[in-house]
């Protein structure tokens, strides 16, 4: 039997679960094709055919879905609701299964998650390779088997994160979702330019989610945005070790600019604010960074 | 012999160039347009410069600040590259030690600095929208046929300046077309697009921004008394501004690059053949826009690529 490809664009949602993608669909004989890292072509195409009121992510991802069209079987489209009452998902992530399903013409694996109506990962992904006639009994433990490789990744990875807390240099935290830092596009130009500047990043996203997640009702109690609830959540946990905090969203992010806007006026430390759009020049992005370093490392006016 | 240093701020509209000595006094300064060619205009500046210039002095240090810092720093061989902010307050703060906001409004962009104790303690600069610049008051003063220099005078004779919509250009310049067909004078239209642009700062660059005195107000627009008048109107504080507030920047950097001196320029770049080349790079999907510099025909240097493979003449 030819192996079946399931295309995973890379944006949204493979930036949180491509380990548990890449683990358990490993145990079958199911190949992954994921995109290439954002280019201007992928970006233009998702510009193409989304609607100007998405996010500049969410085109993206749209860019990297039309990149994929004839290279796979199927397109990996989770249809994430929430994850219990007070842990809901930006609306794209309930939503892309269906925008992408209108806007191209192509065949698209989906599992739905959402908590409140007892639909999880597991029980998902386990269907998916049932269908393709696989055992249940096999599936779980391949779904077991990935869970806890995800876990020593991520625990290495936080490991590493929480070291550089004890790092000579100026100290950042970097807030923003994944899907936004690590695009090579949209993040990745930014990254470089603040490290450049002989500084320490720290990532929101690298914490232990259920530490972050409980510790974001020290700055509020009412939020309900999952991914945004384990960004902040960060905030309590290192702010007394960090010297400034830089925020970056993509225009327009409906979560982040009311979650952003209130942590603004809970901050002890420093911010700079940093909203993404199409704009593909970085200069006016580079003079705010260095300005800001320049204001949190203090010393350059009394050189 | 003098040790001096030089500080070249090249900004959107204009190119300011000082020379300070070891005590940060102004030797000499100038204060020409750019004209969307900053490499022409920084020759010309330091020709201007040169000109007169006690033979005694030689230029220790350099250092270039506004949006085509880059590229100059790049040509000059300059010690320090350093954005406009830092470069503003480290000037202002030279002249008014005690200074604690700092209003900015330029050709392209406006922006307000906070200091506390002279340390920069926060900053805005106006994001997409170049609406209440000075690029917006020149054009229209083009409209309505007046020198820009006249500007302020002509906004201080008005006792009633019109409304005009302080949050858009185009709204603004809307509504200024039409109040003009209504009949209103020429001066109370000049004074309510003075005001406009105060309000348009507050609103957007100052917006939620604790202004505490002494305020110092520099960049171009703080030459046009207009401006300055609503200003000193609507924050009811005193407002500063200083003979040199169009050369601020300039004086920061040159003050920067004096902390970091450490070798002897000979500013002879007028004959120096300086081309820049633009060209799309198409080897992948990317499609970088690449700037090439060429120095007298050589390349040395190359702007806009993400990734690092080399580029080639």
């Amino acid at each position: 039997m030819a192996k079946i490809k399931i295309g995973i664009p890379r944006s949204l949602f493979y930036y949180y679960y491509k380990d548990i993608w890449k683990y358990f669909f490993d145990e079958f004989n199911i190949e992954l094709i994921i995109s290439p890292p954002t280019n201007k072509t992928i970006m233009e195409n998702g510009i193409k055919f989304s609607i100007d009121e998405m996010c500049v992510s969410m085109k993206n991802y749209i860019g990297h879905v039309y990149y994929l069209l004839d290279k796979c079987d199927y397109i990996l489209i989770p249809r994430i609701s929430n994850y219990g009452n007070d842990n809901q998902t930006c609306t794209n992530f309930l939503a892309t299964y269906d925008i992408i399903n209108n806007i191209f013409d192509t065949k698209i694996l989906n599992y739905n998650i959402n908590l409140e109506n007892n639909e999880t990962e597991e029980k998902g992904l386990i269907k998916i390779v049932t269908d393709f006639g696989y055992s249940k009994e096999y599936a779980k433990k391949a779904y077991k088997n990935a869970i806890k490789k995800v876990k020593q990744k991520n625990d290495k990875l936080i490991k590493d994160n929480i070291k550089k807390l004890d790092s000579e240099k100026t100290k950042i935290l970097l807030i923003g979702h994944p899907y936004n830092l690590y695009d090579n596009l949209i993040g990745k130009e930014i990254i470089k330019y603040i490290e450049l500047n002989d500084t320490e990043i720290i990532y929101s996203d690298l914490f232990h989610k259920d530490i972050t997640n409980t510790l974001s009702k020290k700055l509020s109690y009412s939020l309900y945005f999952k991914y945004n609830k384990e960004n902040i959540g960060s905030i309590p946990l290192v702010e007394d070790k960090i010297d400034g905090i830089i925020f970056i969203s993509t225009f327009p992010c409906s979560p982040d600019s009311l979650v952003n806007e209130l942590m603004f006026r809970k901050l002890k430390k420093p911010y700079l604010n940093l909203i993404i759009d199409d704009l593909n020049s970085m200069t006016g992005i580079e003079t705010r960074i260095e300005s800001f370093i320049d204001i949190i490392k203090g010393g350059v006016i009394n050189e | 012999m003098k040790n001096c240093y030089l500080g070249i701020d090249i900004g959107s509209i204009s190119t300011k160039g000082v020379i300070i000595d070891e005590n940060n006094n102004i030797i000499k300064s100038e204060y020409i347009w750019t004209e969307a060619n900053p490499i022409k205009a920084v020759k010309k500046l330091i020709e201007n410069l040169k000109n007169n210039l006690d033979k005694n002095i030689v230029i220790k240090g350099i250092g270039t600040t506004g949006s085509a810092r880059k590229l100059i720093g790049l040509l000059l061989d300059a010690n320090v590259i350093k954005n406009e902010i830092t470069a503003h307050a480290v000037g202002t703060l030279n002249f008014y030690p005690e200074c604690k906001t700092i209003l900015e409004i330029g050709g392209q962009d406006s922006k307000i600095i906070l200091i506390n104790n002279g340390i920069i303690t926060d900053y805005a600069m106006n994001t997409l929208c170049a609406a209440g610049t000075g690029a917006f008051l020149s054009s229209q003063a083009k409209r309505l046929k007046i020198k820009i220099e006249d500007f302020g005078k002509l906004a201080l004779k008005s006792n009633n300046p019109v409304k005009i919509a302080a949050r858009c250009t185009v709204f603004a310049e809307s509504d200024l077309v039409h109040k003009a067909q209504l009949g209103y004078k020429i001066e109370d239209i000049v004074a309510g697009l003075s005001k406009s642009i105060v309000l348009n700062y507050l609103n957007n660059v100052g917006k939620g921004k604790k202004i505490k005195p002494p305020i110092v107000f520099q960049g171009g627009v703080s030459k046009n008394i207009g401006v300055v008048k609503y200003f000193k109107e609507i924050l009811k504080e005193d407002i500063i501004v200083d003979s040199n507030s169009h050369l601020m920047g300039a004086i920061g950097i040159a003050i920067l690059a004096k902390n970091k001196n450490n070798k002897i320029y000979d500013l002879n770049i007028k004959d120096i053949k300086f081309e820049t080349k633009g060209m799309e790079c198409n080897k992948c999907p990317n499609n970088c826009e690449i700037l090439k510099i060429y120095k007298d025909e050589k390349l040395i240097d190359a702007f806009g690529s993400k990734c690092n493979r080399e580029i080639k003449n």
